[in-house]
């Protein structure tokens, strides 16, 4: 009895003991489907968020900067990849900051500051050279990173700093082109997915939830080449006058693409924390400066249209010295009688206010805006300048005299140099324009053809060899120009006595001018005038620009030519030969160039073989071609 | 009873065949994706180099110093006028 009391008093206690089990299970598991639920479900978003912020990672991918490119498609600025170096600050071991500091060749006091200034990412040295970095990465240092940046580099340096500007250390456009075509060159940056296992590091096969979009290709109308030329040339004038400065604009008429555009001192733009800002500047389309006597045959241009005048009309020029009101005007070549021709070639001042003063303020003013100056040109470029003309209300006759010979009022050098493609266009205005691909501007008579001829014929008397602009013209070549020289105003607004301004501004060739050049130099010391400072370095320029562009000289007779054809004619032995057959490439080309035939050469040594055989039936112009064998 | 057999052997052998080939297929992909990978590193490096070396084209070919080297290398000298023919 008591045995099997025993034994239900057992069962009943195991059982309860069974039951208690089942019910912690029980409950274990309802709170396990609690936190299940919890998880999966209510806090679901979070921890997805959170999870995928561990497993996945985005990157940005900077996308480089288009090109610029010149008109032959040569590069201006290219954007290259290159190392930087940065750290995650709070993982960087203070023991190894000696150790990164000696490789990264910077004081290990700033960069502990560096560091301890954030606890995040930093930036230590950024684009570095590529063994620089590879010297900082092999010392495997924890939370130093390499990352690759781009970097801006133009190849041409001082030579069109100016023009193209230059890019801060974020890839953005700063200045000149690279800022005002900003948007145009700046890439798209991309971004890219990348899943990442427990150690961090990156698994294949991450996804582009943006491609990176190289930026696009600027190309100038620019030609590099002629830059070039421009830019020596005006480094040699202006070394040869002790001058502070100067520019140089070089224009195509035809559509008034600028061909080149060169500023002294230069400025390297893959330098240019090197220089201060002032130096920046791009002083063909920033700077103003009284144009002097280069703004006479807009003048004379306002006469003929007037109709009061004709190209052989005359003025009385006082004899140099002249007086409007109160105000004496002085001619540097006393003169008495001039034509008009005679005006711009004699650069009289005196007769240029007479005739001014006779065709009144209005007539002179609306040439002068109309040929563009007193407005921005509108190449794109910011910072330009539109120049200073009086209000036409305020201008009376010393205004109106002063004006007419380029004083009191004030032009930049592509002002200038767009004025006179008006003279070269036949009387067209074409807007100045940057960008090779653009389609040129709309073009718009300003004065009737025959007006715009007979001054051009006028400017090609004052290159002549009586003109004040003799030292412009380079053999073979025909020129049309104006010399100027102006004094600079001084701070008080009154005129500097001993600092000028000397210009030239002219078209060549001048029968069909291909290029026109207007050159500025500023504080010349040697001599102070256009004719001598300023016009050797337009007939430098044009001399070396336009047989590169093909332009052939029709000026045949230049003095070293005859000296050549005279020790020729003494050899008459050699030019009357019926075949070049023996004869030296030297001697071939003597006998071409005396007879007017082309040569055309192969090979080097002596005249093997000719074709046509015999030179007897060969015309003036025609190409002979010879084989030489050594 | 024979075909019931064939049929078990043949459902079996065709998961194990389909198993094997996911496996394979899976290593393809990795495999591929690391080729993809490298492809694109290469591509990317040779975009660079392009860039490198346009830039060292247009150095190389600056205008001021093809000057300097035909004046003073060469020993050339710019043309006369009778030199110069529009081609």
């Amino acid at each position: 009895m008591s045995r099997a009391s025993m034994n239900d008093q057992e069962k009943v206690f195991i059982r309860r003991r069974l039951e208690a089990v089942a019910g912690l299970v029980a409950v274990g598991f309802l709170l396990l489907t609690i936190r299940a639920v919890d998880l999966h479900w209510l806090q679901a978003d979070e921890l997805q968020a959170m999870a995928d912020k561990q497993r996945y990672r985005q990157f940005e991918t900077a996308a480089p900067r288009g090109p610029i490119l010149d008109v032959n498609g040569r590069s201006l600025a290219e954007s290259i990849e290159v190392p930087s170096i940065a750290a995650i600050g709070r993982e960087v071991p203070d023991a190894d900051i000696a150790k990164l500091a000696e490789a990264l060749g910077i004081n290990k006091k700033s960069l502990t500051k560096r560091l301890k200034r954030s606890q995040g990412f930093v930036w230590l040295a950024r684009q570095v050279n590529p063994a620089t970095a590879e010297k900082v990465m092999a010392l495997n240092i924890e939370g130093v990173r390499q990352e690759t940046e781009w970097r801006r580099y133009h190849p041409l340096g001082p030579e069109i700093g100016h023009l193209l500007g230059f890019v801060g250390i974020d890839g953005h456009g700063l200045e000149g082109v690279e800022r005002n075509f900003n948007n145009t060159l700046a890439g798209a940056p991309g971004i890219r997915l990348v899943q990442r296992d427990a150690r961090g590091r990156s698994l294949p096969g991450g996804i582009w939830l943006k491609d990176p979009a190289m930026g696009k290709t600027v190309r100038l109308s620019l030609d590099s080449s002629i830059q070039s030329i421009a830019y020596a040339a005006l480094a040699d004038g202006i070394r040869q006058q002790n001058a502070k400065g100067g520019s140089v604009v070089v224009m195509r008429p035809k559509d008034g693409a600028i061909v080149a555009m060169a500023n002294w001192p230069g400025f390297n733009p893959n330098s240019f924390g090197d220089h201060k800002p002032g130096e920046w500047r791009n002083r063909v389309i920033t700077d103003v400066f009284e144009p002097g006597s280069t703004l006479k045959p807009f003048a004379i241009a306002a006469a003929l249209e007037s109709g009061k005048w004709k190209p052989d009309s005359r003025v009385f020029c006082e004899n140099g010295k002249y007086q409007v009101g109160s105000h004496t005007i002085h001619d540097d070549h006393q003169e008495q009688w001039l034509d008009l021709t005679g005006l711009i070639s004699r650069s009289s001042n005196i007769g240029i206010a007479k005739v001014a003063l006779d065709i009144g303020s209005e007539r002179l003013y609306n040439m002068l805006t109309e040929v563009g100056f007193e407005r921005r040109s509108g190449i794109g470029l910011s910072g330009e300048s539109p120049g200073i003309i009086p209000p036409i209300g305020r201008w009376g006759a010393v205004e109106t005299a002063n004006i007419a010979f380029g004083q009191g009022i004030a032009v930049t050098p592509l002002q200038l140099a767009t004025a006179f493609c008006v003279l070269a266009n036949g009387g067209n205005y074409v807007a100045p324009k940057l960008l090779a691909d653009e389609a040129s501007h709309a073009s718009h008579r300003v004065m009737p053809e025959k007006t715009a001829r007979i001054i051009a014929s006028m400017l090609e008397t004052a290159t002549g060899p009586d003109g004040t602009g003799s030292k412009a013209v380079p053999a073979g070549y025909r020129v049309a120009g104006k010399t100027g020289t102006a004094q600079k105003p001084s701070a008080d607004g009154s005129y500097a006595d001993d600092k000028f301004t000397a210009v030239f501004a002219g078209m060549a060739p001048a029968e069909n001018p291909e290029l026109v050049v207007v050159v500025v130099i500023d504080e010349p010391q040697k001599s102070i005038y256009g004719g001598q400072v300023a016009a050797p370095v337009f007939r430098n320029i044009v001399a070396t620009a336009l047989p590169y562009l093909g332009v052939s000289p029709t000026e045949t007779e230049t003095p070293e030519w005859q000296v050549l054809t005279t020790s020729l004619s003494d050899n008459d032995r050699l030019v009357s030969r019926h075949s070049l057959v023996r004869l030296s490439l030297r001697e071939a080309r003597k006998v071409a160039s005396v007879r007017g035939f082309r040569l055309r050469s192969h090979g080097t040594g002596w005249v093997s073989h000719q074709e046509p055989r015999s030179l007897d039936s060969v015309a003036t112009g025609e190409v002979v071609e010879v084989w030489l064998n050594e | 009873m024979i075909s019931r057999r064939l049929s078990t052997t043949l459902i079996l052998g065709s998961v194990a065949l389909l198993a094997a080939s996911q496996v394979w297929l899976s290593h393809m992909r990795y495999e591929l994706s690391l080729e993809t990978s490298r492809i694109q590193k290469e591509q990317s490096e040779l975009n660079r180099e392009i860039h490198q070396l346009n830039l060292e084209l247009a150095s190389l070919t600056r205008p001021e110093r093809l000057r300097k080297i035909a004046q003073t290398e060469l020993g050339m000298a710019p043309p006369h006028p009778m030199q110069v023919v529009r081609p």
